[in-house]
């Protein structure tokens, strides 16, 4: 059972940042609860004050903006996983979402929790870091933006200073001639392993390629040193570069022993799944007209 | 009787309860609500094995809304221990903890919210131990303790003949054996020997544990989710030192049972808070308690089995060990009987089992669907596809060769084999289209197994009550929970009487208005409350054909019931009239009273096998060979039942039985870490869900009307969850080369036996 | 600590309500209002039996502050049949044999009259990926895939729109 707490429900982004300098560690932000009110039901953690955003207004919508998705923070899993805009152009992403959990958390909770919450079992900060999705992040008097990778910290543990909120998700479109995928391997509730790609093609060669990892170590994030062993490879050669850059992500994923498998076990995983969702987004892209 | 002169019994009725099911309207015991209600939480041990130095309750005392803070001297009991098999359970901790989250103290606030807060408040001393988290550990030349003596609760005849073995943590031994081993081996052309292993399990039904208890003038009254009320009731009075008449054990419908609401368990601690703070308690456990409350047993098999060339059973040695936790609950049955069960239901003139029922430092472990056979048939029948593939020989026709017929005897002075099995197996086999060809990649297994049903030594009483209206009460003990009871009951009711079905109501047990029932449990309840029932559907009617006798001057002999009434000539007379008619006005009613007394017989368990439950199962697979991931296509499964009161309800049953196989063959497992369990709730313990459902899941009833039930039902419920694990181990096998032998067969597991195999380091398994 | 004024309309009927922060949907519905027919059983979100409609959409009453259905309509299973009409999904729960214990019963029949309501014909596939979030013990789920099935096809005959 839930202690008490008190509840503001401020009306602006600097309202929620003032209340949450107030309070300080006593404070936390609740948007859809589907994390947090958890935690708090089974005693891991109390906050004596809960600062409520969905009060806050333009914190949650999709949008598109000249081809940028621009999503509110407050959005739940549902919205972009039903959503016309999302499905048609980031596909992959409502994709994602609709996989997320089960139904009912998908319709409560929002990306911004899960995003923040920052549980390393978890899908949409793998995939949005392969469009090079950008937070946004505001406070009293100001506001940056930083890569989304930059936002995970470790294991429930982001960026944010005690008085930021997290207030949209930017996600730029893949250059023509791109899908991107996302698959992952679940074995318990929560997903055990995740790998998320987005591949450009040129006149047949890759012109880019992007990995990003999650569930298996500390947070998501991006393999940089797994993509550059696809870079400006033939498409058609891509077999021996997949499997090499499926062990670097591997190994570079940071895998723990869990419940959900040994560490050995996940950097396997890591590399089927890359060469299946790399197989997938090939297949988008020759799937689709010739933008 | 022949089917087609049924006219309730064999049909697909809709469940008496599905109305209210459906429309929310349905009470379980979480649902109850009395005036003064207060609540109960309960501090539970962190750690595995301690000495308690000292129990701190006086801040806990003093928080808001708080009526009083227990530990186990505070309660106001004149017995601590209870348990069905020995009385070694405390209702609290009693000087030693000795498993990761046995209650120590308990809170009792006017809200539940109060009791959690003062929960927080309670602080306990301890002093830790070495804790035994495995049998094998416990088992071990060095190993400490558990229970230096332990006092055996006589409440079970067949529990009368417990054979612990001194200074040991092994609470009962079962042994048996028969023929001569020495030749049997020596004449044997292969003798397989391998070791299996079954993890413990939650039950998880989805309504956790709840009880109410009342303390009053005249007794104790308790709601419970029990399955047991009767054997609750008897440990309550013995409790609290009370005659049994002044017990009164209630259970309305419950949310799921599966062997987890067998026995006492959190009764005595809600009845001993209510009888402290005078006032009804209530104590709702989480799912989480729950699952350190009782689980499944973990067994280990170690089997061996010595065959002819030819596949003839020669003999077969199972040394079967059981981690029965803490407490061992009703673990020295479940031992004997997962023991009695081993060797499969097939004619092997020599054998030598061995069955260890073993005290551990992990939470208790009690029954649970299927009772020991999951278990040994995972070993069991693994091994005999092993002997397939050494031999050479078709899965199913090495079966058929072995396995019992119809009148034989599995073991001297037992019950024969009363059905057919070979043609479930058969009817299995063509259901999943056993000799159709097989897609690359893919594989087939198929499985048999029986039990002992219908519990051993037990009875049942049932009154039935056909009130002036002519509608009709039945009066039985047998729980609800989702099997489908009491709507059997009511047709079986409906049937014998000639009345209506819509007529029948079937109440809620309460020991204080229904007869004494041994417990739902065992499949036994179709079967022997069911002859109970029919028995005193018999009695009342026979009483109305004799009252209509007189009243339409003819011969009781000559007169039937039917639809409700007794025509004679041209003349008719409801059953409502013949009623009336006797007591002179609209009241009075006819009560007919019908009970099973279990015969006397010797045979291994020390009494006679009521029915045998068969079961069968084939699976078709694929594997993902890159993660290991086993995708079941088919699962077939077959039951024996003799006659289906409700047909649709025995699929329904079986289909179920078959989820709950499926779960631990392929992710359903308990994680205990060094004692600690690390999955408690469904986020880390993975329950089938709806993604888990094949595209193919087929249920074939057999039905020869030849059981000792009604109509010649007998029980089902369980068999459906005997064979799943080694079916699909087996099309693992057949799919791969690889033969798991740990369940369940995880992508991991599968995927490292593939790896290890190709890199040489298994033994090829398939020739 | 202050508590929080609301209007909710629970199976048609307004309530006028005030409740502190932390008390859950579930506590409203089961404790304040009596609605007993919400079950509570995993209380982590996971099992589904909790399920009820908030504004037509499927949540966990457990988990779900209830607060957050000030000013909105939440539908439970005593909400759906209409005196002693079944709705079509009850009736093929029925008729199926798709319930056991029936603990599972109140919230699985919820979420499939949400599925229902947004997808008016699901495939097999569909159904199953939508109510992966509700857990059943007893039946296998066999026989709750062909009421929800066979409850869409006669929805989708009987009427068109959201109505039910």
């Amino acid at each position: 059972m839930l202690r008490p707490f008190e509840l503001s429900e401020p009306t602006s982004v600097a309202e929620a940042s003032e209340l949450l300098a107030r309070h300080g560690d006593a404070a936390r932000i609740y948007a859809g609860g589907t994390e947090l009110i958890l935690v708090m039901k089974e005693g891991l953690v109390h906050y004596e004050h809960l600062v409520n955003v969905k009060t806050i207004p333009g914190l949650a919508g999709v949008r598109l903006d000249a081809g940028t998705l621009r999503l509110g923070a407050a959005t739940s899993h549902r919205a972009r996983e039903r959503d016309p805009l999302v499905r048609q152009h980031f596909p992959a992403v409502a994709r994602m979402e609709a996989d997320v959990a089960n139904v009912r958390v998908r319709e409560v909770g929002t990306l911004g929790g899960n995003l923040c919450f920052a549980e390393p079992h978890a899908d949409p900060g793998t995939l949005l870091q392969v469009f090079d999705a950008t937070a946004r992040i505001e406070k009293k008097g100001s506001a940056r933006t930083i890569p989304l990778e930059g936002l995970f910290v470790g294991p429930f543990e982001t960026c944010l200073e005690g008085d930021e909120l997290l207030t949209e998700i930017v996600v730029p479109p893949l250059p023509s001639r791109s899908a991107a995928a996302y698959l992952k391997f679940g074995f318990l509730e929560r997903p055990s392993v995740g790998v998320a790609v987005a591949v450009t093609l040129d006149d047949g060669h890759v012109a880019d390629a992007r990995i990003a990892v999650g569930c298996v170590g500390p947070v998501p994030r991006r393999m940089r040193e797994a993509e550059a062993e696809l870079r400006g490879k033939p498409r058609t050669e891509t077999g021996a570069a997949l499997a090499t850059a499926g062990r670097i992500a591997g190994r570079a994923a940071d895998a723990i022993t869990d419940l959900h498998g040994s560490a050995e076990y996940k950097e396997h995983l890591v590399g089927v799944l890359l060469r299946r969702a790399w197989d997938q987004a090939l297949a988008a892209i020759d799937g689709s007209p010739r933008r | 009787m022949a089917a087609d002169r049924l006219t309730v019994v064999g049909r697909a009725v809709p469940r008496l309860d599905a109305r209210d099911k459906v429309t929310g309207a349905a009470r379980y015991v979480s649902d109850l609500a009395l005036p003064g209600l207060a609540h109960a939480r309960v501090w539970r041990s962190p750690v595995p094995h301690a000495r308690i130095i000292e129990t701190l309750t006086e801040r806990a005392a003093a928080a808001p809304g708080v009526l009083a803070v227990c530990a186990a001297a505070d309660l106001p009991v004149k017995r601590l221990y209870f348990g069905p098999a020995y009385r070694d359970q405390p209702i609290l901790a009693h000087e030693v903890i000795r498993y990761a989250g046995e209650p120590v103290v308990a809170v009792v606030a006017d809200t539940e919210r109060h009791a959690q807060a003062a929960l927080a408040l309670v602080d306990v001393r301890y002093e830790e131990l070495p804790a035994a988290t495995s049998a094998e550990q416990a088992l071990a030349g060095n190993a400490s303790l558990i229970h230096p003596e332990i006092e055996r609760a006589g409440h079970f005849r067949d529990l009368s003949g417990l054979r612990p073995i001194p200074g040991t943590n092994v609470c009962q031994h079962y042994a048996y054996q028969r023929g001569d081993l020495a030749h049997a081996l020596e004449d044997a052309d292969l003798v397989v020997e391998g070791v299996y292993r079954y993890p413990a399990l939650s039950h998880h039904a989805l309504e956790p544990h709840c009880v109410v208890a009342r303390v009053d003038g005249d007794g104790l009254t308790v709601w419970a989710t029990t399955q047991h009320p009767f054997p609750v009731r008897r440990e309550l009075a013995d409790v609290f030192d009370l005659p049994l008449a002044a017990v009164q054990v209630v259970v309305p419908l419950i949310g799921g049972a599966f062997g987890g609401k067998c026995y006492t368990k959190t009764e005595p601690l809600a009845a001993a808070l209510a009888a402290r703070v005078r006032r009804p308690v209530r104590l709702a456990l989480s799912m989480e308690e729950n699952a350190r409350t009782i689980t499944r047993h973990a067994v280990s098999v170690v089997i061996k089995t010595a065959v002819t060339r030819d596949g003839t059973l020669l003999a077969r040695e199972c040394d079967v060990v059981l981690d029965t936790g803490a407490y061992a609950d009703i673990g020295p049955r479940v031992a004997t009987k997962a023991g009695y069960r081993a060797p499969g239901p097939y004619r092997i003139p020599t054998l030598r089992i061995d069955a260890k029922c073993v005290y551990t430092n992990n939470v208790p472990a009690g029954a649970y669907r299927g009772y020991g056979v999951p278990q040994v048939t995972w070993a069991g029948e693994s091994q005999m596809d092993v002997i397939a593939e050494r031999l050479g020989l078709d899965p199913l026709a090495l079966r058929l060769k072995n396995l019992l017929k119809r009148g034989e005897e599995y073991v001297a002075g037992d019950t024969p084999i009363d059905g057919d099995l070979a043609e479930g197996l058969e009817q299995t086999a063509r259901a999943v289209g056993w000799t159709a060809p097989l897609a690359r990649g893919r594989g087939r297994g198929l499985a048999c197994a029986m039990k002992d049903g219908g519990g051993t030594h037990s009875t049942s009483t049932a009154i039935v009550r056909i009130n002036a209206d002519g509608s009709v009460d039945v009066l039985a003990g047998s729980v609800e929970a989702g099997q489908g009871i009491r709507t059997a009951l009511a047709q079986i009711t409906a049937e014998t009487l000639g009345v209506p079905f819509a007529s029948v109501v079937v109440a809620a047990p309460d020991t204080s208005v229904t007869p004494y029932d041994w417990g739902t449990s065992a499949s036994r309840s179709t079967t022997i409350m069911g002859l109970a029932v029919q028995e005193a559907a018999r009695d009342a009617r026979e009483q109305v054909l004799i009252l209509a006798a007189t009243l339409l001057d003819a011969e009781a002999s000559m007169l039937t019931i039917r639809d409700g009434a007794i025509a004679h000539g041209d003349r008719a007379m409801t059953v409502a009239e013949v009623i009336s008619g006797h007591y002179g006005l609209v009241g009075g009613e006819v009560t007919g009273v019908g009970s099973f007394v279990p015969g006397k017989s010797s045979g291994s368990l020390g009494g006679a096998t009521v029915f045998w439950e068969s079961g069968m199962g084939a699976a078709e697979v694929d594997v993902d060979r890159e993660t290991g991931a086993i995708e079941l296509l088919k699962y077939i499964s077959a039951a024996d039942v003799g006659q289906a009161i409700n047909p649709r309800e025995c699929a329904a049953q079986d289909e179920g039985a078959a989820m709950q196989g499926i779960g631990p063959a392929l992710f359903e497992a308990r994680v205990n870490d060094a004692g600690q369990l690390v999955n408690p709730g469904l986020i880390d313990y993975r329950v089938p869900a709806f993604t888990d459902l094949p595209p193919t899941l087929e249920t074939v009833l057999i039905e020869n009307a030849d059981g000792p039930g009604p109509f010649g039902a007998k029980g089902v419920g369980e068999s459906g969850t005997f064979c799943v694990a080694p079916a699909i181990g087996s099309a693992l096998t057949q799919a791969t080369g690889v033969r798991l032998t740990e369940l369940p067969m995880t992508p991991e597991r599968v995927w490292r036996a593939l790896r290890d195999a190709e890199r040489g380091s298994l033994p090829p398994t398939l020739k | 600590m202050k508590e929080i004024a609301m209007t909710v309309i629970v199976n048609g009927d307004k309530h006028d309500l005030t409740v502190p922060p932390h008390e859950t949907l579930i506590e409203c519905l089961r404790d304040r209002l009596g609605l007993l027919g919400v079950k509570k059983s995993c209380d982590v979100q996971v099992c589904g039996t909790c399920t009820v409609l908030l504004d037509d959409r499927p949540v966990s009453a457990c988990t779900v502050l209830a607060f957050e259905a000030r000013g909105r309509s939440v539908r439970t299973i005593e909400g759906l049949a209409r005196g002693d009409d079944l709705h079509p999904v009850q009736e093929a729960f029925v008729e199926h044999g798709a319930l056991q214990c029936g603990f599972c019963t109140p919230g699985m029949i919820m979420a499939t009259v949400a599925l229902i309501n947004e997808n008016p014909r699901p495939t097999a596939d569909e159904v199953k990926h939508y109510m992966r979030g509700n857990i059943c013990r007893c039946t296998g789920y066999k026989r709750i895939l062909e009421a929800i099935l066979d409850a869409s096809r006669r929805m989708s005959g009987a009427s068109a729109g959201n109505g039910r």
